[in-house]
């Protein structure tokens, strides 16, 4: 859980008017741009490339290594390895000391930040000039970068100004074009004096021992013509086998990065080049590689986070991000920013670090989907957060929680004495203010809906499961997994969910001791409770005995599907239950199309409808195609496309909780969206989001309606 | 075989979309006495120039102090930050991406092309390449990679205030692609 001091940054971020001006700008940008910049390219098959180029080095790093220095070395530079970013400082001050230098030009490396080397080499007497526009302003104002690629993203041009007038001197009108002109005559200076140029590198080739830097205001061309001696600052996750997988890298990380198609410039330096001494002679500068491992191997043969190799650094898991988009940079603490900043500051710097920050993570996987390097960072953020629960244990009242939720007797038993109790509160209205229970006291940007008053569980018995005419036994049986929310609050989808499959004639059985399907544990880090549920739904669903489980609630249907597999692998007992379970579990609208879609059906009065792809359901399970046909082969209706319809809503299951004052922006975007989209009703295929996207409109006074497709479906059944 | 003219429209709509100027000339003696016009019209007094198959296929230092623009060959390590422009002959051209690719071994080539304000890159039109492929596999067909491989696509520029697009931080804020289409010899 969050710590108050984590909390204050947060309120302190979100207070930044500048910094949320700029980061919400930057992000509609971003998605547009950055889709326009792949057009004509497959960026599945490039990003496949990239993973599998990485992928490859990765797991043969000691022979990339080897085969680096050599070819390297051969070409004329010195290579050396550091275990540690000491030993790397240590190898550069001395290096400096040796060679007598006064000044040093720097073009960004996130490496050398990581390590913080500029403050020993200051400490030495050297005078060190970050040369990148945004490090620089950094540089002089004391500040860290609050992204990774675009570092200065959360200052104004007024700001800038002030930085530039304290520093020089003189005064600096908040001119963007002129503050511009001011640091390249500044910086120019610096380069023409310096001895030593530093930087870092995109990409480090293995066969050719040649290095590649890409920029766009050519800093990093400067500090490789004009200095005598070069030091290359390189992470070792930079190799890549051969010199032709350059390509994988030039094609994703400008148009992913800042969606360009390629930067004005990338340089690749392969051994020494000549240089003008300033004797005036000319002759071949001194060149340094050194590579830095710095925790990286650690984080490397760390089986759930290997992959973290495949980062190619480009921040676009940063620019999709709905919570950084929120927070930016700073309060994540260190040098690398966002969810995967988290990961590797845990890693790379200390493991400390990052206990706070992997709290933002929706789980939305937003950044998954745009990743070049196919990385999984939101389920490597679940696993540090699993990690740090179990060792340190969970907060009270969240241990109190889960071990009710888990305990399905205990957690009905509540959840009917709930149901009565509220009814004061709620005067038979369907929804109230509060919400009873130990959700409470967090509503205020968001009504919360009732406990219904008979549970699903007790509806389903009674209903008729008529089969189409003419059929004279059904085709099969599908088990209905309901979830908490569609059992005890929103009974009606789980109606909607029976008729559909009836419809296609099958019959649907509700096994009894199904429970929570340990989602909220899963995404506290309390394994041990999430384990209990999969135990107890793989028990009571009997998987093997049907054709089908369908699931109208994606986050469950993820959990039966993906989670409860991974959780019992290599227990023997319940590894093939598992996979069964698996095998057969679907999700509502995707079983639905399956079996032959939703038929026409609709009394053909207009009705307009917009649609809000979940997370899970999109982005766990790829469907986001069978609702809206579903939606579309009823007459009358009329889909609308809001603006980011795949965007988080924000509820992410207890993350409202948690944080709701960023929970709270994200759902106000969505609402907007929905809003502006005109539409009558928004169809969901969530109960989760539908929680939360009916509590923002009912709390906003709202006429829009929230439903969820099995909902619509069942409407439209008796006018067919 | 691709069409030359294909690859050059191509190259200069992508060099032109990143406010790189593009202009394909016939012969090397035309070339020069139009750069020599539109140097002065970008009010160039002095420049550095790297010698090169192209520059001397006429005789372009001659050209363009003709019109009283002083050229410097040498001693470019204190001509080039002073200068007003920067001429030099590039190896490949990019139609996919509107890149240059320059080899940059030879200091005065790096200096010439990236600290003058202008950069004038010369090249022939039988050096375009459809793709980056096809470039990354040139390069590595030759003998080594060459010690210095720079790909430049427009001038210099940087978002780093406000996100906003500025042009000219460090390197040149003016980048001119001067094809010429007659073959002025190998280069070396
Ligand atoms: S994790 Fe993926 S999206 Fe994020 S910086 Fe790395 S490569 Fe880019």
């Amino acid at each position: 859980m969050a710590n108050s001091e984590f909390k204050d940054k947060i309120g302190q971020a979100l207070g930044n008017s500048t910094l949320r001006g700029a980061l919400g700008r930057f992000g509609e940008f971003y998605l547009t741009a950055r889709a326009k910049v792949y057009e004509g390219y497959d960026f599945e098959i490039l990003r496949d490339k990239v993973a599998e180029t990485k992928a490859y080095a990765a797991s043969h790093l000691d022979e990339m290594l080897d085969q680096f220095e050599q070819a390297a070395t051969a070409r004329g530079a010195k290579v050396f390895r550091a275990n540690t970013g000491e030993d790397a400082k240590r190898y550069i001050a001395e290096l400096a000391l040796q060679n007598g230098v006064k000044g040093i030009v720097k073009s960004k490396s996130m490496a050398s930040e990581e390590i913080h080397l500029n403050e020993d080499l200051i400490a030495q007497g050297i005078n060190v000039q970050e040369t990148d526009l945004g490090e620089w302003i950094l540089q002089l104002c004391g500040q860290t970068p609050s992204h990774m690629v675009m570092p200065a993203l959360h200052m104004t041009k007024e700001q800038v100004a002030d930085v530039f007038t304290d520093h020089l001197g003189r005064l600096n009108d908040p001119d963007i074009a002129q503050l511009v002109k001011t640091a390249r005559n500044e910086l120019r200076a610096k380069f023409l004096e310096a001895d030593m140029g530093i930087s870092g590198a995109n990409a480090a080739v293995a066969e050719t021992g040649t290095l590649m830097l890409i920029t766009n205001e050519g800093n990093a061309r400067l500090t490789s013509t004009l200095p005598r001696i070069h030091v290359f600052l390189v992470g070792i996750e930079k190799l890549v086998p051969r010199f032709e997988d350059l390509e994988y890298i030039l094609q994703t990380l400008p148009r992913s990065a800042t969606a360009q198609a390629i930067t004005s410039y990338v340089t690749m330096v392969t051994g020494p080049t000549p240089v003008y001494l300033p004797d005036g002679t000319i002759q071949d500068k001194e060149m340094h590689i050194v590579l830095m491992d710095n925790g990286r191997r650690a984080m490397y043969a760390d089986e759930k986070f290997k992959k973290t190799f495949q980062c190619i650094r480009c921040a676009s898991c940063l620019n999709v991000c709905p919570a950084y988009q929120l927070v930016g940079g700073h309060v994540y603490g260190h040098i690398y920013t966002g969810g995967i900043g988290t990961i590797l500051t845990a890693f790379l710097n200390a493991e400390k670090f990052a206990e706070n920050p992997q709290n933002l993570c929706l789980q939305c996987g937003k950044c998954a989907e745009v990743c070049p390097g196919k990385l999984d960072i939101p389920d490597m953020l679940l696993e540090l957060r699993t990690r740090f629960a179990t060792r340190k244990g969970l907060p009270m009242v969240q241990k109190f929680a889960l071990d009710i939720v888990s305990n399905r007797s205990v957690f009905h038993a509540l959840l009917r004495v709930a149901a009565k109790a509220q009814k004061p509160l709620t005067k038979g209205a369907p929804v109230i203010r509060h919400l009873p229970l130990f959700l409470s006291g967090l509503t205020e940007k968001r009504s919360l809906p009732a406990i219904a008053e008979v549970a699903f569980r007790e509806t389903f018995k009674k209903l008729p499961q008529e089969l189409p005419q003419g059929l004279e036994k059904p085709q099969g049986t599908i088990a209905l997994y309901a979830g908490c929310l569609l059992d005890f609050v929103y009974p009606k989808i789980g109606e909607g969910v029976v008729k559909a499959l009836n419809d296609k004639g099958y019959r649907v059985v509700f096994p009894e001791g199904q429970s929570c399907c340990g989602a909220p544990a899963t995404y506290m880090g309390d394994v041990k409770n999430a384990k209990k549920s999969a135990m107890l739904n793989i028990e009571a669903l009997s998987a093997e005995t049907v054709d089908y489980v369908v699931s109208a609630c994606p986050t469950c249907t993820h959990a039966l599907k993906d989670s409860y597999k991974a959780m019992l692998s290599g227990d023997a007992d319940w590894e093939v239950r598992a996979e069964v379970l698996s095998s057969k579990v679907i999700d509502f609208s995707k079983l639905l199309q399956e079996l032959g879609g939703f038929e026409l059906g609709g009394d053909g009065q207009g009705l307009n409808v917009t649609y809000h792809d979940s997370c899970h359901l999109k982005r766990k399970m790829g469907v986001y195609k069978e609702p809206r046909a579903h939606l579309n082969a009823i007459k009358g209706l009329n889909l609308i496309e809001m603006k980011e319809s795949d965007r988080c809503c924000g509820f992410a299951g207890s993350y409202s909780i948690k944080f709701p004052e960023i929970s709270a922006p994200i759902l106000e975007r969505k609402l907007q969206h929905i809003e502006d989209s005109q539409a009558d009703v928004v169809a969901v295929d969530c109960p989760g989001c539908l929680l939360q996207i009916a509590g923002g409109l009912d709390q906003k006074g709202s006429k829009v309606k929230v439903m969820h497709t099995a909902e619509i479906l069942l409407n439209y059944h008796s006018s067919k | 075989m691709l069409d030359p003219d294909e690859l050059y429209w191509q190259f200069k709509e992508r060099l032109n979309a990143v406010a790189g100027e593009c202009y394909r000339i016939r012969t090397a003696q035309e070339a020069e006495r139009f750069l020599a016009g539109l140097l002065q019209e970008k009010e160039v007094k002095d420049l550095v120039l790297v010698e090169s198959p192209l520059t001397k296929a006429g005789n372009m230092i001659a050209e363009f102090e003709s019109v009283g623009i002083r050229v410097y060959s040498e001693s470019l390590r204190e001509k080039a930050p002073v200068v007003g422009a920067g001429v030099t002959e590039l190896n490949w051209a990019i139609a996919e991406l509107g890149t240059m690719v320059q080899i940059g071994t030879d200091v005065n080539q790096r200096l010439a092309s990236s600290l003058p304000p202008i950069h004038v890159a010369l090249i022939q039109t039988s050096r375009l390449l459809p793709t980056l492929t096809e470039t990354l596999k040139t390069l590595h067909s030759l003998p080594q990679i060459p010690g210095f491989v720079g790909l430049i696509t427009g001038p210099s520029r940087t978002a780093d205030i406000e996100r906003v697009l500025t042009i000219g931080v460090h390197g040149p804020e003016q980048f001119v692609a001067i094809f010429v289409d007659e073959e002025a010899g190998e280069e070396d």
